[in-house]
């Protein structure tokens, strides 16, 4: 009967250590001789709240993770590439200041990732600076100061925080002094942020929350943006008032021309609509490919005028999603009603449109408008898919049948209507 | 016509590679599926290799015939680009299905071929077969040989929990073990007394099973004691001969079916058990009312008593069963600690109680 598995290359056992639990990993000491001290040298280091007995008691457990952990790494030997702690249960203590310093001390730690309970904001310890190698760093739910002279992480390339405790400053020299950064997420700051990115290799940037003002000065590079943008509604309105010439959707979208998707939530179509209409645009994107907008106000003229503006500047768009916001008003006086055919090129054609899902849809002219054109424009569409808003109950009949009519440029056109 | 002779493809347009196994056997591969294995595609281009019979291209050590066909077979598959996603995965979670034996070999010459698709995807495998197991299974499944003593299934459990209690533990195995040394220093072999003693403990050994309920069990650990007379000859005798008539024993939490006996201290003794194969040992354990110098108060120690049972407990699922034999082999007038029946599977650690 001979040992299966242990004489096995060390770099097949590390993979499948890894790939274990924590918990199960360390249990593999007591199999025999060989194994004794063979999970001790796994380079990725994963604790959650799997990794103790669960109990009814927090502070149980809270004290047992902290222990698991502790020791867990004072066994250890070698060097740690990822470590990462997820856990709702470790409030604020001071051993995580213990394990950052520990794994600061080696710096050879790649991926750290830390993801805490939302009661109590951790400080993480300024020797998280020290981390020279750090190609991934996830935070959540903690406080952050970068000390005055750190020069950044040079090896970053993938950053994100949730909920963390930092000066917008601070953020934005972070992101500068990360020259390899290629993905940014930055999600649910407590104070609304005007934030200025500057990242020269960014390729996908996510952002979510209270945001006032975004602006890209340098993400030449950006492939994927990805936005939800809350606003107080006051705010909102703050900016209307503003009345500035700066049309934000100029000012955002001109400065990512090689982007291939772009998604916006909530009140990012206002904020884009913010400023003057600049016209038909100087520059198509060219690689634009998936548009996903939700919450876009069909009554606002200036939000529909965005619309316009963004999709007849990507010719080569794939896939479009859209949703409208809540009706907040009867419909719009009809003089406003001939913009598509005012503003759209003559002969415009979407020679790549395939998919199309329109949701809370309200029958408004200007969604109708949006879909004839859409309908009347895509030689290749496939599939139009449409879903009612639940408000929109009485006219349905009245909607489909206007559908009805509609030219379609492409004879394979399915237009889904989705009930409930 | 000759549209019908040019549809046939004429073997000769299809071009080989020639592998070698170390058993020496030669076989001919379709090249686009030989060249998925970067170690043979490296070969082929480097050195020229493999393309008549007489240059074949020599595999490594682990891998053997029947294993080359399930990794040329994984070639094939994959090496046909129009394939989805959904059609490999379903591919390979068929294709991972295999006894625990091949699929090691499988993994260990995937890894020589520096096949790494392959690598992960038995790797995963591995990892599914070994989690959520306990030890004792996992060695079943893999062959492991249960060589680790005592002691040092101990030692990782005791620095991870700085458990208190398993501190305490450890000074009094250790307190165990320098007497023990002790003994075996005073103590001359007579086999024939020993014998006799050795008797004398199995009757009493008898005496007390026999009012069991549990007297299966306790019937099985009193074969095995028999079994296992040799070596545990020394220490038998050296209990039978001292003041204390109880017995040694050592129930281990690491899901041992049958739990090992106490003496490991020594290392003269425990080459001698490793000598042993599992399920020879028998589970025996002694509580003593005077149990160690520490001052304890009967309190505290009837306190340390649950503590202990509670804590293997969780480390072992066999163990209400266990203490009741344990309890039941001990002393019949003791009383059954309550024995909580609990899910947790076992861990890594094992207890030992001992008695002076």
């Amino acid at each position: 009967m001979d040992d299966l598995i242990s004489d096995l290359p060390q770099s097949i056992l590390e993979s499948i250590l890894t790939r274990l639990p924590i918990r199960d990993a360390v249990k593999t000491s007591i199999l025999s001789r060989k194994w004794r001290y063979k999970w001790a040298s796994i380079t990725e280091l994963v604790f959650d709240d799997e990794c103790v007995s669960s109990s009814h008691d927090g502070n149980v457990v809270e004290q047992s993770l902290v222990k698991f952990i502790t020791r867990a790494l004072f066994l250890h030997h070698g060097p740690i590439h990822k470590f990462q702690v997820s856990t709702c249960y470790l409030q604020s203590c001071p051993d995580i200041d213990q394990w950052i310093l520990f794994l600061s001390r080696d710096s050879d730690v790649r991926e750290l990732i830390i993801k805490l309970g939302e009661d109590e904001w951790v400080r993480l310890p300024s020797c998280l600076f020290n981390c020279k190698k750090l190609t991934h760093l996830d935070l959540s739910c903690c406080e952050l100061d970068p000390p005055p002279r750190f020069k950044g992480f040079s090896c970053l390339r993938s950053l994100s925080l949730h909920r963390v405790l930092v000066a917008a400053d601070a953020i934005e020299n972070l992101i500068w002094s990360c020259p390899l950064l290629e993905n940014l997420a930055l999600s649910y700051f407590d104070d609304s942020l005007a934030i200025t990115i500057r990242a020269p290799n960014l390729k996908y940037l996510y952002m979510e929350g209270d945001f006032t003002d975004i602006f890209l000065e340098n993400t030449p590079l950006l492939l994927s943006l990805s936005v939800v943008m809350y606003m107080a509604d006051d705010v909102a309105e703050h900016f209307e008032l503003e009345q500035s010439s700066n049309c934000n959707f100029v000012k955002f979208l001109t400065r990512v021309p090689r982007l291939v998707s772009l998604a916006g939530r909530a009140y990012f179509a206002k904020y884009l609509s913010i400023g003057d209409d600049p016209g038909p645009l100087p520059i198509t994107f060219d690689h634009l490919k998936i548009i996903e907008l939700f919450e876009v106000s069909f009554e606002d003229m200036k939000e529909v005028l965005v619309l316009l503006r963004l999709i007849t500047s990507s010719p080569n768009l794939e896939e479009f999603s859209i949703s409208a916001g809540e009706s907040t008003s009867p419909a719009e006086a009809p003089d406003s009603l001939d913009i598509w055919e005012r503003e759209c090129p003559a002969d415009w054609a979407f020679k790549q449109l395939k998919v199309v899902k329109m949701t809370d849809v309200n029958g408004i002219p200007h969604e109708m408008d949006l879909v004839k054109f859409l309908l009347g424009s895509s030689p290749v569409l496939k599939t139009m898919t449409i879903s009612p808003s639940t408000y929109f109950k009485h006219d349905r009949m009245v909607m489909l049948i206007e559908l009805l009519r509609f030219r379609r440029a492409s004879s394979e056109a399915e237009i889904i209507f989705l009930q409930e | 016509m000759s549209e019908g002779a040019m549809a046939v493809v004429k073997p000769e347009m299809k071009s080989y590679i020639w592998l070698q196994t170390a058993d020496g056997s030669i076989q001919q591969v379709e090249e686009e599926v030989a060249m998925f294995c970067p170690m043979i595609c490296r070969e082929v281009l480097q050195t020229g290799m493999g393309s008549s019979k007489n240059y074949a291209i020599v595999l490594p050590q682990r891998v053997n015939p029947p294993i080359l066909g399930l990794i040329l077979d994984y070639c094939r598959f994959h090496q046909v680009p129009g394939r989805s996603n959904k059609e490999r995965k379903t591919f390979d979670e068929r294709f991972i299905r295999m006894d625990t034996k091949k699929l090691c070999e499988l993994t260990s010459a995937a890894d020589s071929l520096q096949l790494k698709p392959l690598v992960d995807l038995t790797s995963r495998a591995l990892a599914r077969i070994i989690e959520g197991k306990t030890p004792e299974e996992i060695r079943e499944t893999f062959h492991l040989p249960d060589d680790l003593t005592e002691e040092e299934k101990l030692e990782p459990l005791r620095n991870i929990t700085d458990d208190p209690r398993i501190r305490l533990l450890n000074r009094l195995y250790a307190r165990k073990r320098k007497e023990l040394k002790e003994r075996e220093k005073l103590k001359s072999v007579e086999v024939e007394e020993e014998r006799v003693d050795e008797r004398s403990v199995d009757d009493l050994l008898t005496y007390i099973n026999s009012g069991d309920d549990k007297g299966v069990r306790a019937n099985k650990s009193k074969k095995k004691n028999r079994r296992r007379k040799d070596p545990l000859k020394d220490a038998l005798s050296n209990k039978a001969n001292g003041d204390h008539e109880d017995l040694e024993a050592v129930p281990t939490a690491c899901s041992h079916s049958e739990a090992k006996d106490l003496e490991v201290a020594t290392p003269h003794k425990a080459l001698k058990l490793q000598d042993f194969p599992l399920g020879t040992f028998s589970p025996k354990l002694e509580f003593d009312d005077s149990y160690m110098d520490d001052d304890l108060d009967p309190a505290m120690r009837e306190e340390l008593d649950r503590e202990v049972e509670d804590f293997a407990r969780r480390l072992n699922p066999d163990w209400p069963e266990r203490i009741q034999e344990i309890l039941c082999l001990d002393r019949p007038e003791r009383k059954l600690l309550p024995v909580h029946i609990n899910g947790t599977s076992s861990s890594c650690a094992c207890i030992s109680l001992d008695r002076r």
